[in-house]
């Protein structure tokens, strides 16, 4: 079925050419993280930013909405969003890391337009749902985002989190799952396997659609229905998603970069 | 005949919902059927079932929402299982969360160690910005309750099991956070009580030893004792704090931090594990938290040849 998004936004649409545009200057503020100090979680924050972008696209013009970066030591990705939104006041790789600096390596709700502190895997989910809840109870049309990553799905948070939705029927709740098949130690599927995910989430009685993470037509279109059940996006990515020497590579998870690497996969981006 | 507090929770919540359409109830399987604020607001009453930590975290969603969610558990559970929940939303972000947690200290008596909770107050306080409240009987309760209904602080409230008792007369105009002072004048000895348990405790030594000061709080959290410690510091040279509480972490202990130039002791439940059925008394009797117990103290520290 086409979505009426799909529909409007063809690929040579300008909006669509905004969010490309936004995802690329948004990669390259996460390696100019990489490069710093400290270095980031880049593989994770260059597989979510795609969906990042859209859903802040998407999402954030209302304040009735409220997106969550559950999986926070993405928190590269977050500050690159936040910043090609003009929600940052600054390139983030100015002050990463650094002593004084609330740029941290996992988001703190010190930060404005960050409102909850996540890092600690899982948290986000049930933050979201609460958040869809109370909009629920004030009979606003707001929706709960939750972004969480393939590992953090491990957590048994986030079964606990989505028995309730399901339970309390939060249907304004959205959970987007980077599912970029990486964990700090290696593969999710040799760690501990995520076995029948959409089933899983389908069994919870979610609306589940499988979706190409990098594909910003495909992420729009996926968020354009009318919302009637939680729904769940499970996003297939690559870590490390615009770096080829990165992509898919589980040891991408947090890298610090010298300079000269830094220019060449900035160049690359072009 | 006072209402026991959790029925004093419950009481008093429901009626503060009448007036305040942003306060919601969640419970976790343990509130009771036919809890009055799902009969009178069943729009606003979520029983969340056996999810604890994500509750909280929910709770969070639901304050950042303008929303002002009570959720209650046992005190075992709302502690421990939730605890890094506790200590990021409610600790760390200040959400306006308040978690009331009956079956505090050992008051599940028979219901054995995964039910008693000797260990809450000092996990919440290590997390700061958190208010603790040990209310006894049901006056307290329920101020306990309205203070934080009309507060935008995170609260952890502590409760006991079934029992009711009496509340101590309090000016009306003071709220919980004001200790108590009975002054004797003529020992240079004070007893501190705590909660439900260490209250009764200490109105038993007040006929007992006419001469012993008493102290009572409400508010054990750090900042609510940095806010009266001169106060309590001048009640007398020692302090015998009585809290159903391990020795860890205990009130004792921060209080002889706040006060070094004090004595400061504790009579509390020790550090061993309660491993014996019993009654909530009997328990306590067990641990050496008995009115015995605390007279051999009391006598030891007046100088007395000891009698029992």
């Amino acid at each position: 079925m086409v979505t009426k998004m799909n529909a409007v936004l063809t690929p040579e649409h300008p909006k669509l050419e905004n969010i490309k545009r936004k995802c690329r200057e948004a990669r390259m503020q996460i390696i100019d993280m990489a490069a710093t100090d400290t270095g980031c979680h880049i593989g994770g924050s260059l597989s979510v930013i795609d969906l990042l972008i859209v859903l802040y696209e998407k999402y954030n013009s209302d304040s009735k909405n409220q997106i969550v970066l559950s999986k926070g030591h993405a928190a590269a990705a977050l500050y690159s969003t936040l910043f090609v939104n003009d929600l940052l006041g600054e390139s983030p790789a100015l002050t990463y890391g650094k002593k004084s600096s609330l740029l941290t390596g996992h988001p703190s709700h010190k930060i404005k337009n960050i409102p909850f502190s996540t890092g600690s895997l899982g948290h986000g989910i049930p933050y979201a749902a609460g958040w869809a809840l109370s909009q629920k109870l004030k009979n606003e049309d707001g929706i709960g985002i939750a972004v969480c990553g393939d590992g953090e799905l491990q957590e048994g948070l986030c079964w606990e989190s989505f028995q309730v939705i399901q339970s309390k029927e939060i249907n304004n709740f959205v959970c987007v799952v980077d599912i970029n098949g990486a964990q700090n130690d290696g593969y999710v599927k040799d760690i501990s396997d995520l076995v029948n995910l959409k089933t899983r989430f389908e069994s919870f009685g979610f609306n589940t659609k499988e979706i190409d993470g990098h594909n910003v037509s495909d992420i729009l279109g996926s968020l354009n229905e009318e919302q009637k059940k939680p729904l769940v996006l499970l996003a297939k990515t690559i870590k490390g998603k615009g770096v080829p020497e990165l992509e898919g590579n589980p040891k991408a998870h947090y890298a610090k970069i010298p300079q000269r690497l830094k220019n060449k996969w900035k160049r690359s981006l072009l | 005949m006072s209402l026991s507090g959790r029925e004093s929770y419950r009481d008093e919540l429901t009626k503060l919902a009448s007036i305040d359409e942003r306060i919601l109830c969640l419970e976790a399987d343990l509130g009771g059927s036919n809890h009055q604020f799902e009969a009178n607001h069943p729009n606003r009453f979520f029983n969340m079932g056996i999810a604890e930590m994500a509750s909280i975290d929910i709770a969070a969603g639901l304050s950042e929402g303008g929303h002002i969610p009570f959720f209650s558990t046992f005190a075992s559970f709302a502690s421990l299982r939730s605890a890094e929940s506790m200590k990021l939303a409610m600790g760390y972000m200040e959400k306006n969360i308040k978690v009331v947690a009956p079956y505090g200290g050992v008051s599940g008596g028979w219901f054995g160690t995964t039910h008693h909770a000797l260990e809450d107050i000092a996990i919440v306080r290590s997390f700061q910005k958190i208010k603790i409240a040990c209310p006894h009987g049901e006056e307290d309760t329920r101020k306990v309750v309205r203070e934080a209904a009309n507060s935008n602080k995170p609260y952890y409230i502590r409760l006991s099991r079934n029992d009711s008792y009496e509340s101590l007369d309090r000016a009306l105009d003071h709220d919980c956070s004001h200790p108590l002072f009975h002054y004797k004048g003529e020992s240079d000895l004070c007893l501190i009580s705590i909660g439900e348990q260490g209250t009764v405790l200490c109105k038993e030594m007040e006929s007992l030893y006419p001469d012993v000061s008493h102290i009572h709080l409400c508010y054990v959290d750090y900042e609510s004792l940095q806010d009266h410690i001169t106060e309590i510091g001048n009640a007398a040279e020692r302090l015998l704090v009585v809290e159903e509480h391990r020795l860890s972490g205990g009130t004792a202990s921060l209080l002889s931090i706040l006060m070094p130039e004090k004595k400061v002791y504790s009579h509390d439940c020790g550090e061993d594990w309660p491993i014996y059925g019993g009654t909530h008394q009997e328990t306590l009797e067990y641990l050496g938290f008995s009115s015995n117990v605390l007279r051999e103290k009391i006598d030891s520290m007046k100088g007395k040849k000891l009698s029992i």
